[in-house]
C-alpha cells in the first residue's frame, strides 16, 4: 500500500533549507540539548497536534479520517498561536513523473491548507509549497520545524 | 598505394562490424580522408593540422549517429587540393565507404580561415553537398559541427545536430542535500559550463530555440516557480510575478511565448504568456493536473498530459486552447510529451507495471512504440534530426544520467557528463 506524505512546517520567513532538521544538523549542537525557543514550540506542537505529517492514499488527494484528526488538532493548535506561520508541504510519488509529482504535492498541500482555513484558522498562516518527488530522503518521516 | 589501401579495408571491416554489433545494419559507411589545404610552406602545415583537428572531430561527431558509421581516418593519407574536388572514387567504395566527406582548410590575410566542406556517393561517384564558410582562427571544432551536419543531412535527408546545445541539471552530492545546478554544453560534450550556481533547487531547463534564453523552475522562493535566465546579460526573473506555484516551461518555435502550467487552488492548467512578460492567459480548464504542454514545430499546436480521465494520458489542442482530444489510449500513464521538429511524432514518458520508459506515437494516436527499457527513464527531448531522443534514465543504483536513444531499435547509450544529470533539454541547430 503506498502512501503519501505531507509535512507541515512551522516557519518565519526563512527559507526552505534552513528549516530542514538534517540540515540544522550540520551545526554544532549540544551534547545534551534543552529544548527552548523554536524547538519547544515544534516539540508543542507535535505533541498536541498527534503528528506533523499527513498521509493520502495512492494518486489522491482527498483527507482521510486520520488525516482530519491531526488537522482538526493541529488547526486549533494554530489558533491558540497567531504569531505562528505554517507552510504545509506536499510531496508526490518517487514513481510519478517530476512535473505531474509537483502538481500532485501542490494538490495535496492545498487540500491540506484549505481544511487547516476551513477549521478557523487565517488564511495568511498557512502557505503552501510542494516538493514533488524532489525529496524523497524524507520518505515517510513526519517533521515540524519551527523558527 | 597497397600500403595504403590494406589498413583501410580492415579499418572498413571493423567498423562494420561495430555497426552490427550496435545493433544498427543500416548504418552508411562514410569514408573521412583528412582535410586538406591550398597553403604552402610553413603556413600550409599549419592549415594541415587544424584540418586534422576538424577531421577527427568530424569522426567524432559522426560516429555518435546510429545512421552514419565513420571509417578511421588515417592522418597520411591526405588529399592534395585539387581531389578534394576530384576524389578517386574507386578506392573509397573498395574500403566498403557510400559516402565520403573531406574538404580544405585556407588562411585568409586577416588571420580568420576558409573552411571548404564537400559530401561525395562513392558509389555513384558524385557530389551531394558542398558548404563553405569562414571562421575564427580557434574555431575549429564548430567548423567540423558543420561538416559534420553537412554529411549527416546529405546522407539522410534530416537536419544534423552537431552544431546544438543540450541544457540539464548537474546534480553532486547525496541525500536531500544534493546540489542542482543548470549546466549548458555542446551536444558533443565541450564547452560545458554551470548556468546556476546550486543556491536553490532547480529544475527542467528548457533552451530558447536560439539557445539565447532558458526557462527553468526554481525553488528559490521557497516554492517551485518558473524563471527566465538570459544567457548573455545572466539577467534572471520570474516568468510570472505572482505566488503561485508555476512549472513546466517550454518556448514556442519562434521563442517568442512561453506555455507552462500554474497552480490555481488544487488545479494545475496549461498557460501561455510573451517571453517578454505580461498578463497569461489561461489555455486548458478542465479539473485536474494539465501540465507539461510543448508545441507543434509550425506553432499551430499543444500537446499536453492530463489526468482529467483519472489517469495521466496524452491530448492536443490549438494553440489559443480550442478543440482539445485525447491521442493516448495504449493502456498505462502516459507523461512529459514532446513534439518532434519535424512534426510526425510526440515522445513521451509512460509509467506502468514495467515502469517507466520512453516511448513515440503520432500526432494523430498511430504508431505507438516504446523504445526504451526503462524502468527509471523520464524526460524525452529531440535531437534536431527527429531520429534521436536524449531522456533521463535513474539506474539501479539511484544515479540519473542521460541516455540517447535512436528511433531504429537500437540501445540506449549514455552520454559522458561530469556528474550525475537530470532533466534534458536538446536545442535545435543554432546558425
Amino acid at each position: 500500500m503506498r502512501k503519501f506524505l505531507l509535512i507541515l512546517a512551522l516557519v518565519a520567513g526563512t527559507s526552505a533549507e534552513a528549516q530542514l532538521p538534517f540540515l540544522s544538523k550540520r551545526g554544532p549542537q549540544s551534547a545534551q540539548p534543552v529544548l527552548q525557543g523554536i524547538d519547544a514550540l515544534r516539540a508543542e506542537f507535535a505533541a498536541q497536534s498527534g503528528g506533523t505529517t499527513v498521509y493520502f492514499g495512492a494518486e489522491s488527494s482527498g483527507l482521510s479520517v486520520p488525516a482530519r484528526t491531526v488537522l482538526t488538532a493541529q488547526a486549533a493548535w494554530l489558533r491558540r498561536h497567531p504569531e505562528v506561520v505554517v507552510r504545509v508541504e506536499g510531496y508526490g510519488d518517487a514513481g510519478d513523473t517530476r512535473d505531474h509529482a509537483l502538481a500532485v504535492g501542490a494538490k495535496r498541500a492545498e487540500e491540506a491548507r484549505s481544511y487547516l482555513v476551513l477549521l478557523g484558522v487565517p488564511a495568511p498562516q498557512v502557505s503552501i509549497t510542494s516538493w514533488g518527488k524532489e525529496r524523497p530522503g524524507l520518505g515517510r518521516a513526519v517533521t515540524i520545524l519551527v523558527r | 598505394m597497397k600500403r595504403l589501401f590494406l589498413p583501410l579495408l580492415l579499418t572498413g571491416l571493423a567498423g562494420a562490424a561495430q555497426a552490427q554489433q550496435a545493433g544498427t545494419p543500416a548504418a552508411t559507411v562514410i569514408a573521412v580522408p583528412p582535410l586538406t589545404s591550398p597553403n604552402n610552406g610553413s603556413k600550409g602545415n599549419e592549415m594541415l593540422a587544424v584540418g586534422w583537428q576538424v577531421t577527427q572531430q568530424i569522426e567524432t561527431d559522426l560516429r555518435q549517429t546510429a545512421e552514419l558509421m565513420p571509417l578511421k581516418p588515417k592522418r597520411d593519407d591526405y588529399y592534395s587540393y585539387p581531389e578534394v574536388t576530384a576524389p578517386t572514387f574507386s578506392k573509397w567504395r573498395s574500403a566498403g565507404a557510400k559516402a565520403l566527406v573531406t574538404g580544405f582548410v585556407q588562411s585568409r590575410s586577416d588571420g580568420r580561415l576558409t573552411v571548404g566542406c564537400y559530401v561525395y556517393d562513392t558509389e555513384k561517384g558524385r557530389e551531394l553537398a558542398r558548404k563553405g564558410f569562414v571562421i575564427g582562427p580557434n574555431d575549429w571544432r564548430r567548423a567540423a559541427h558543420k561538416c559534420s551536419g553537412l554529411a549527416y543531412t546529405a546522407v539522410t535527408g534530416a537536419p544534423g545536430m552537431f552544431d546544438t546545445s543540450i541544457a540539464y541539471v548537474a546534480e553532486s552530492g547525496v541525500g536531500d542535500g544534493r546540489m542542482r545546478r543548470i549546466a549548458i554544453m555542446d551536444s558533443d560534450g565541450y564547452n560545458h559550463r554551470y548556468v546556476t550556481g546550486g543556491e536553490a533547487l532547480v529544475l527542467t531547463p528548457r533552451l530558447s530555440p536560439k539557445a539565447t534564453q532558458i526557462a527553468y523552475v526554481s525553488f528559490a522562493g521557497g516554492k517551485p516557480g518558473v524563471r527566465i535566465l538570459d544567457l548573455d546579460s545572466k539577467q534572471d526573473r520570474a516568468l510570472v510575478p505572482n505566488d503561485a506555484i508555476s512549472f513546466a516551461p517550454r518556448y514556442s518555435p519562434d521563442g517568442s511565448r512561453i506555455v507552462f502550467s500554474m497552480m490555481q487552488g488544487q488545479n494545475s492548467d496549461v498557460y501561455i504568456v510573451s517571453a517578454s512578460g505580461g498578463a497569461p492567459q489561461r489555455l486548458t480548464t478542465s479539473p485536474g493536473v494539465d501540465t507539461d504542454p510543448s508545441f507543434s514545430p509550425d506553432g499551430s499546436k499543444i500537446v499536453f498530459e492530463s489526468d482529467r480521465g483519472g489517469s495521466q494520458q496524452l491530448y492536443i489542442m490549438n494553440a489559443d486552447g480550442s478543440a482539445e482530444r485525447r491521442i493516448s489510449f495504449g493502456g498505462g500513464w502516459y507523461a512529459s510529451p514532446q513534439w518532434s521538429p519535424d512534426g510526425n511524432w510526440i515522445a513521451f514518458t509512460r509509467r506502468g507495471q514495467e515502469g517507466r520508459r520512453i516511448g513515440i506515437i503520432k500526432p494523430d494516436g498511430t504508431g505507438e512504440q516504446v523504445l526504451s527499457n526503462g524502468p527509471g527513464d523520464e524526460g524525452p527531448t529531440w535531437a534536431a534530426s527527429s531520429r534521436e531522443i536524449l531522456f533521463q534514465r535513474v539506474g539501479s543504483g539511484g544515479r540519473s544520467g542521460l541516455y540517447r536513444i535512436a528511433l531504429d531499435g537500437s540501445d540506449a547509450r549514455a552520454m559522458t557528463i561530469p556528474q550525475d544529470g537530470s532533466d534534458p533539454d536538446w536545442s535545435g541547430v543554432i546558425d
